[in-house]
């Protein structure tokens, strides 16, 4: 007898399938706006195969936006802010969840607090600051705060190390550990997943910024990838279609990033819990 | 103990030294005897390339001036200024949108250039210079380039509906009476037709938006307006603007114009004509570049008259300003620039060459290569011509402000969810309260 096609299984298939349209549709969209010439992206009701498809939108895109030159800005900035994100919000999160000292809850709270602030409302005594610093066109503005520690970091890793059972810091403890011995070889190599998802968040924050780097940088050897791209626009002309295209290529640095730290989020589900 | 100890002393330490980096950081900006002149203005590709050869061609012929320039697109420009101006190091001049010029005079960012005006520009040479007069006689600016609305009509919609091109004859009302032939329905219908599908545009006769694409020049050529002559009182309360009012609300009623939620469908407001959506549209010089990137098959006409004669083209002076703490010097030099880029034949032929403004030189913007037939439109002229009855758009202090009133009640109104005497007496009121705010704490 034939086996039939379970019916729970068609309805799943065609979930998937139409979640899946709902994803890619989209993403197809703006590639082939991509390859589409000014006349035709400017078409309404819009076709959505481009005819011609112009793929030199993509060198024309690359060599005005000068993205040789503002991807290595792009990646100094990205990567450094990383990496002081992880460190710095990280052992600032170990102490909140793990240190006893006076008034620990109540600065902790503050830090929470100066989440609410809006980043706008900051960004003259800010600019000012960086001024009297000497800092301003240069990258440093830029990265240096996550070096700072950043409230949101901050709090998911505190979640995540109070997520670990005392008994590991015990064990550590026992074994003859100082709390930066127990944070640094016991609790972050337990919260990879976190860090991931962190280095993930600020990593694209990073990436895509664009009001600091406006804001700071004056020379274009240090302009950032987000302001090639925002450079093509014009005030009264715009060619969208090179914006699109500039924004693809600019995108594949996070997807990297992004597998790359997938790897994390599994590895990290596979070694939890007490042994 | 002795560690925190030691830490903190290297922590100070490295705290002064970085505060001493800073404070030498703002080094002397003149070497021997050449002034450095900090230089902001906006840009895209092709007008930064443009803007560093005349540039570079400046220095040539001015060996004692070095240019350093800041620049960013539009918006962005703007945003880096006013935090550079809040902390005291913007440029020392700064080519400053048109409708902004008031806007940083009354917040004392710029410096009161008179003097300058009144001796050194030749008013018969260049274009536009009384725009940047505030209602006390002062002048705040010099024209870097001069944008002027028209009337643009796609030539390829009015032949199919074999309905005659805009002249310069035309009345608010003619305008009107043309479009209704050039609204189409699904099926081809037009809007004179009464069989005519509202549901189904798929073609409009004319679109406007924003300031000075928008209704602000229809009030006007009513006899209306926004602001009095002192830019301090609004006078939106008149039967003249009720009158344009009623006008525009009756196009959005039959569907003639698109409505701001129709607007929206087509993901940008320029979009609209740019498509061949629409059959006219009231559109500033810089608009000819996306136009014919385009491929439209377009020309230019006056803009319309009003039911007593009166006409009204929207001008927007972009402008050179002098930072108001610029030091001497440094004046002297900007001003210098402002000569040569207002006298200039090689500067301002350039300039003209990546086409999105009016030269502000009368003798370039009347040459050959600005009226250039070979580049549509083919009507050049009329931008020249409209300058005769054009006005700016009112621009003051808190521009953007009372804009925002205007164009938040007008879209209420077009989406029918306000009668034109609610309109006339809440932005009227809402306008003076914008004015009151700002000008009454002064």
């Amino acid at each position: 007898m034939q086996k039939r096609f379970p019916l729970n299984k068609l309805f799943g298939y065609l979930f998937v399938l139409a979640s899946t349209l709902i994803m890619v549709v989209p993403f197809l969209t703006t590639v082939f706006n991509s390859l589409k010439t000014y006349k035709q992206y400017m078409q309404f009701p819009p076709e959505w195969l481009p005819d011609p498809v112009k793929w030199s939108n993509y060198s024309q895109v690359w060599e005005q936006a000068n993205f040789s030159s503002y991807t290595v800005n792009s990646v100094i900035v990205a990567v450094l802010s990383v990496v002081g994100t992880l460190l710095s919000s990280s052992m600032i999160a170990f102490a909140f969840a793990r240190l006893k000292f006076p008034f620990r809850d109540t600065l902790f709270m503050i830090v929470l607090g100066t989440m609410m602030i809006p980043g706008i409302v900051t960004i003259i005594p800010q600019f000012i600051i960086f001024k009297n610093l000497g800092m301003l066109d240069s990258l440093t503005p830029l990265w240096i705060l996550e070096w700072l520690g950043q409230p949101f970091a901050i709090f998911l890793m505190r979640q995540a190390f109070l997520s670990i059972p005392k008994d590991y810091e015990e064990a550590a403890k026992l074994d003859g550990c100082n709390p930066f011995q127990i944070y640094w070889r016991v609790f972050l190599p337990m919260c990879k997943p976190a860090l991931a998802t962190l280095a993930v968040f600020t990593f694209m924050g990073k990436w895509n910024e664009i009001l600091a780097p406006v804001i700071y940088l004056l020379s274009e050897e240090h302009f950032t990838l987000p302001i090639g791209i925002l450079s093509l626009r014009g005030q009264y002309k715009t060619d969208d279609q090179l914006l699109v295209a500039g924004a693809l290529i600019s995108l594949i640095p996070i997807l990297i990033v992004f597998l790359f730290a997938e790897k994390y989020f599994v590895e990290g589900s596979k070694t939890s819990g007490l042994k | 103990m002795k560690k925190s100890k030691f830490l903190s002393v290297v922590g100070i330490a490295s705290l002064a030294a970085a505060l001493l980096v800073g404070g030498c950081s703002q080094s002397s900006t003149q070497q021997g005897d050449k002034v450095e002149l900090y230089m902001g203005y906006t840009s895209d590709p092709p007008t930064k390339k443009k803007m560093e050869e005349i540039i570079a061609k400046f220095e040539q012929s001015h060996p004692h001036i070095k240019i350093k320039t800041v620049t960013a697109p539009y918006e962005d420009f703007y945003q880096k200024l006013t935090t550079q101006i809040a902390a005291g190091n913007a440029p020392d001049i700064w080519q400053s949108d048109g409708t902004k010029v008031f806007g940083f005079a009354q917040r004392g960012a710029i410096r009161d250039i008179t003097d300058y005006v009144t001796k050194e520009v030749n008013k018969d040479e260049v274009l536009g210079v009384e725009f940047n007069k505030d209602a006390s006689g002062k002048y705040w600016g010099v024209p870097q380039g001069i944008q002027v609305g028209a009337l643009f009509y796609n030539k390829d919609l009015f032949d199919k509906a074999g309905v005659a091109y805009p002249t310069a004859d035309w009345t608010w009302d003619d305008l009107k009476a043309a479009a209704a032939k050039l609204t189409l329905d699904a099926s081809g219908k037009n809007a004179d037709d009464p069989a005519f599908d509202k549901n189904a545009v798929k073609q409009y006769g004319f679109t406007f938006f924003g300031s000075s694409r928008g209704a602000f020049n229809i009030m006007k050529a009513y006899g209306g307006g926004v602001l009095d002559p002192t830019m301090t009182q609004s006078i939106i309360d008149s039967p003249e603007n009720k009158k344009a009012v009623e006008w525009m609300a009756d196009g959005m009623k039959r569907k003639l114009f698109p409505n701001p939620a129709e607007l929206k469908a087509f993901q940008s407001n320029f979009k609209v004509f740019l498509s061949g959506a629409t059959a006219m549209q009231i559109d500033i010089y810089a608009a000819t570049t996306s136009m014919n990137g385009a491929g439209l098959n377009y020309d230019v006409a006056p803009m319309p008259k009003g039911p007593d004669g009166k006409r009204f083209a929207p001008v927007i002076a972009n402008s050179w300003v002098i930072n108001k703490k610029a030091e001497e010097q440094k004046v002297k030099a900007a001003q210098e620039w402002i000569t040569y880029w207002t006298t200039s034949d090689e500067a301002q032929k350039e300039w003209a060459e990546v086409g999105e403004a009016i030269p502000v030189k009368k003798s370039v913007a009347n040459s050959e290569m600005f009226l250039n037939p070979s580049i549509k439109p083919d009507n050049k002229k009329v931008f020249l011509d409209s300058l005769d009855f054009a006005g700016t758009i009112d621009t003051n202090a808190v521009f953007a402000e009372w804009l925002k009133v205007v164009t938040d009640n007008l879209a209420e109104l077009f989406m029918d969810k306000m009668s034109v005497d609610d309109y006339i007496s809440k932005t009227d009121q809402g306008v003076q309260k914008v004015l009151d705010d700002f000008f009454k704490k002064q």
